[in-house]
C-alpha cells in the first residue's frame, strides 16, 4: 500500500529535485515575507517561469509545492516582527505573535514559529501518507456523475467556508466557471465566447489568467498602501527556542495540527479558516489567566500549527480526487493541466511518480525548511523593509517575462492587463480572488463529466442521482449550505427569546 | 460606506449574464454528439448568475473605498506603463524596455528620480543576467536592433 512513498522518495532524492525542493523552501520563505506577497501570489507570479524551465511535470510540482510551504513560513515573520500578517492565514499569528516580540521575545517567537509549523506540517504529511491512497483508492469507482456531485459539493462547501460573503463567493466561483468555458468546445467543435478573437480559440491560458489575477492586481492594490509603509523592526537577537517552551505549548500545537489537517483537507478551507478556528479553541482550553493577545507562547504555537497543517492537507482532495482544497492548490492543479495531466480521480493511480515524488518531497522540504528557518530568520526578515518601489517593478519584471515565455504575443499581455483590471475591481467589491480561480480550473472538467455523464443514460437526469455515493455527495453538498442557516436561524432565535 | 455599489455591481452582473446567454443561444451547432450539446451547460450558468445578481439587489453588502483623484489618476497611470512595457518589449528588447518600465513603476510608487534610475539600471541587467545565464531563458533582443 505504502508502495507510492518508496517510488516517491526514489523521485525526491535525485539531485535535481532535492535540489529543487531547496530552491522552492528558499524562494517561498523569502517571497512569503515580502510584504503584501502571500503564498498565492508568490505560485502564481513563480509558476509561469518553473514551468519554462522545461522541467518534467514531477519536478515542477515539487519546486512549486517547496514554494507553497515555503511562503506559508515566510509569512509568519511579518506578522511577528511588524504585525502586519502578509495573509489572511497569517492573521492570527499576530494576535500573540508581535505582542511576543515588543516584549523583546522576537528570537524565541520566530523559533517557536518554526518548530510548531514544523511539527504542524509534519503531522498532517504523515495523515496525507496514510490518508491519500485510502481516499484513492475509493475515488476510483467515481463516474462522471459521481465527479460531478463531488464538485457540486466542493463549490458548496467552497461558498460557506471561504471569505464573509458567501454569495459574493459563489459569484466569483460562477465567474471562473464562464471563464472556463471560453474556446473551442471539446465535444463538437464549436467555439464558445470568443468574440472571434483567433487568440481565445484554445480558451483563456491559465497562465495569463493566474499573473493577471495575482500579480497585475495585486501592483494596482499596492498603489493604496503608499506611505503607509512598514514601521521598525523589533530587534530579533538569536533565534532560539527552549525545549521546555516547546514542552509547554506541545497541547496546543497537537490539537492544533489535528485540526489544520481535518481543515485543509475539506475543499475550499483553507489556512485562514483553520488557524482561527484553533486559536479560538485554545483560547477558550487553555487561556485561564487572560493572558492570550498579550503574548502567550500557546497562543502562536496554534495558529501556526494549524495553518502549515492545512497547507499540507489541501493537498489531500487534490491529488486524490482531483478537487483543489484551496485557491493554491488550484493553482498547482492548473500548473498540472499544463502538463496535459487531468486531474481528476484517476490521479493517484496513472501519475504514481507525480504524487508519490510530491508527498516524499514534503517530507524532504519540510525538514530543510526548519534547517532554513532556525538559523537564517534574521536574514529573511530584511526583506520584510524592502521598499514598494523595489517589489512593484520587480514583480512586473517576472510576470511579464513569464507571460512572454508562453505566448510572445502582445495579445496575451493585454489579455493579462484585462484580467488584472478585472481582478482588481472585483477585490474592490469585496470578492476573494481563490473561488474564481477555483471555478476556472474545475470549470470545464464539471462540464465535461455533466456531459458525459448524460451522455452515457441518453439525455436522463436520473443518473446524476444515480448511486449511492451520488446521492450521498449531493446530501453533504446540501448539508453544508443548510447548516450554517439553520445555526443562524438558531442564534437569532435564543437572541430573541432572550430577550 | 453605501450599499450603491453592490447595486449597480447586481446589475452589471445581471448584463453579463444576459450576454452570456445571449451568446450561447446565438451558438450554430451542427452535431452534438451527447444529449446536452455545448449550449446546456452555459445557460445553467447564466440563470445561476441572474439568481445571484438578484440575491446582491436585495441584500447589498457596504462597499469598499473606491480610489479616486490622484489615487485613481495613478492607478491609471500603471496599467498605462505597464500596456506600454508590453508594447515595447520586443520592439526595444527586454534590458531596454525593461529599463524604462522599472524607471516609470518605480517613480509611480514614490521613489526618487535617482533611486528610480538606480533601480531601472539594476534591475533590468541583473534580471537579464539572472534569466539569461541562470535559467536558460530567451528575452527579445529587440526588433529595433536586428532581433526578431
Amino acid at each position: 500500500m505504502f508502495d507510492f512513498l518508496i517510488h516517491g522518495f526514489g523521485v525526491a532524492l535525485t539531485p535535481l529535485n532535492l535540489m529543487l525542493a531547496f530552491t522552492g523552501a528558499l524562494l517561498g520563505t523569502l517571497f512569503g515575507a515580502l510584504p503584501g506577497i502571500g503564498p498565492i501570489n508568490g505560485i502564481a507570479i513563480l509558476m509561469p517561469l518553473a514551468y519554462s524551465l522545461g522541467l518534467p511535470a514531477e519536478s515542477a510540482l515539487i519546486l512549486l509545492a517547496g514554494i507553497y510551504t515555503g511562503a506559508e513560513y515566510g509569512g509568519r515573520i511579518s506578522s511577528i516582527l511588524l504585525n502586519v500578517p502578509g495573509d489572511a492565514g497569517a492573521v492570527m499569528t499576530a494576535l500573540d505573535g508581535n505582542p511576543l516580540a515588543r516584549k523583546g521575545l522576537a528570537g524565541p517567537a520566530l523559533g517557536l514559529s518554526a518548530v510548531s509549523s514544523f511539527i504542524g506540517a509534519t503531522i498532517s504529511i504523515i495523515g496525507l501518507t496514510l490518508f491519500a491512497p485510502l481516499l484513492a483508492s475509493f475515488a476510483v469507482n467515481f463516474g462522471p456523475a459521481e465527479y460531478f456531485a463531488l464538485m457540486i459539493f466542493a463549490f458548496s462547501s467552497l461558498s460557506v467556508m471561504m471569505g464573509k460573503d458567501p454569495i459574493k463567493t459563489l459569484i466569483g466561483a460562477v465567474l471562473g466557471v464562464m471563464l472556463a468555458t471560453v474556446g473551442v468546445d471539446a465535444g463538437t467543435g464549436v467555439m464558445r465566447f470568443t468574440g472571434g478573437l483567433p487568440e481565445l480559440y484554445d480558451g483563456i491560458d491559465f497562465v495569463v489568467l493566474v499573473i493577471g489575477m495575482f500579480a497585475i492586481s495585486e501592483i494596482l492594490l499596492m498603489l493604496e498602501h503608499l506611505g503607509s509603509d512598514s514601521g521598525r523592526l523589533a530587534p530579533i537577537g538569536r533565534v532560539l527556542v527552549k525545549v521546555k517552551e516547546v514542552l509547554f505549548c506541545k497541547g496546543a500545537i497537537l490539537r492544533s495540527s489535528l485540526f489544520g489537517f481535518i481543515i485543509g483537507v475539506l475543499p475550499g478551507t483553507g489556512a485562514s479558516v483553520a488557524s482561527a478556528v484553533s486559536y479560538t479553541t485554545e483560547k477558550r482550553i487553555s487561556d485561564r489567566e487572560g493572558t492570550f493577545g498579550e503574548g502567550d507562547m500557546r497562543g502562536l504555537a496554534a495558529p501556526e500549527a494549524a495553518n502549515n497543517a492545512s497547507a499540507v492537507g489541501s493537498f489531500v482532495p487534490m491529488l486524490t480526487l482531483g478537487i483543489p482544497g484551496s485557491g493554491t492548490t488550484a493553482i498547482l492543479l492548473g500548473a498540472l493541466m499544463l502538463y496535459n495531466i487531468d486531474p481528476g480521480p484517476m490521479l493517484f493511480s496513472e501519475q504514481p511518480r507525480v504524487v508519490g515524488g510530491l508527498i516524499a518531497s514534503l517530507y524532504i522540504g519540510n525538514i530543510m525548511l526548519l534547517l532554513l528557518n532556525l538559523p537564517l530568520a534574521g536574514l529573511f526578515a530584511r526583506v520584510l523593509t524592502m521598499p514598494r518601489w523595489l517589489l512593484v517593478p520587480g514583480i512586473a519584471l517576472l510576470s511579464f517575462v513569464g507571460v512572454y515565455q508562453l505566448h510572445s504575443d502582445l495579445m496575451a499581455i493585454f489579455l493579462m492587463l484585462a484580467v488584472g483590471i478585472m481582478g482588481y475591481v472585483l477585490r474592490k467589491f469585496g470578492f476573494s480572488l481563490a473561488p474564481i480561480v477555483l471555478g476556472f480550473v474545475l470549470g470545464g472538467l464539471m462540464e465535461q463529466n455533466l456531459r458525459r455523464a448524460l451522455a452515457m443514460s441518453g439525455g436522463d437526469y436520473g443518473v446524476l442521482f444515480g448511486s449511492g455515493l451520488a446521492i450521498g455527495l449531493w446530501c453533504a453538498a446540501l448539508t453544508v449550505i443548510v447548516i450554517p442557516m439553520v445555526f443562524s436561524g438558531w442564534r437569532r432565535l435564543k437572541a430573541s427569546a432572550a430577550r | 460606506m453605501s450599499r450603491a455599489a453592490d447595486r449597480m455591481l447586481g446589475l452589471i452582473l445581471m448584463a453579463v449574464a444576459a450576454a452570456y446567454a445571449v451568446s450561447a443561444a446565438r451558438l450554430e451547432v451542427p452535431f452534438a454528439y451527447d444529449p446536452l450539446g455545448p449550449k446546456a451547460f452555459p445557460f445553467g450558468l447564466s440563470a445561476l448568475l441572474a439568481v445571484l445578481a438578484v440575491v446582491l439587489l436585495v441584500r447589498p453588502a457596504p462597499g469598499g473605498r473606491w480610489p479616486t483623484g490622484m489615487l485613481l489618476l495613478k492607478v491609471v497611470a500603471t496599467l498605462a506603463v505597464l500596456a506600454l512595457y508590453g508594447m515595447l518589449f520586443s520592439v526595444l528588447g527586454y534590458v531596454l524596455a525593461s529599463a524604462l518600465a522599472v524607471l516609470a513603476l518605480a517613480w509611480l510608487f514614490d521613489a526618487g528620480i535617482g533611486k528610480a534610475c538606480m533601480a531601472a539600471i539594476g534591475m533590468s541587467l541583473g534580471s537579464y543576467v539572472l534569466f539569461t545565464y541562470g535559467m536558460d531563458i530567451s528575452l527579445p533582443v529587440g526588433t529595433l536592433f536586428g532581433g526578431h
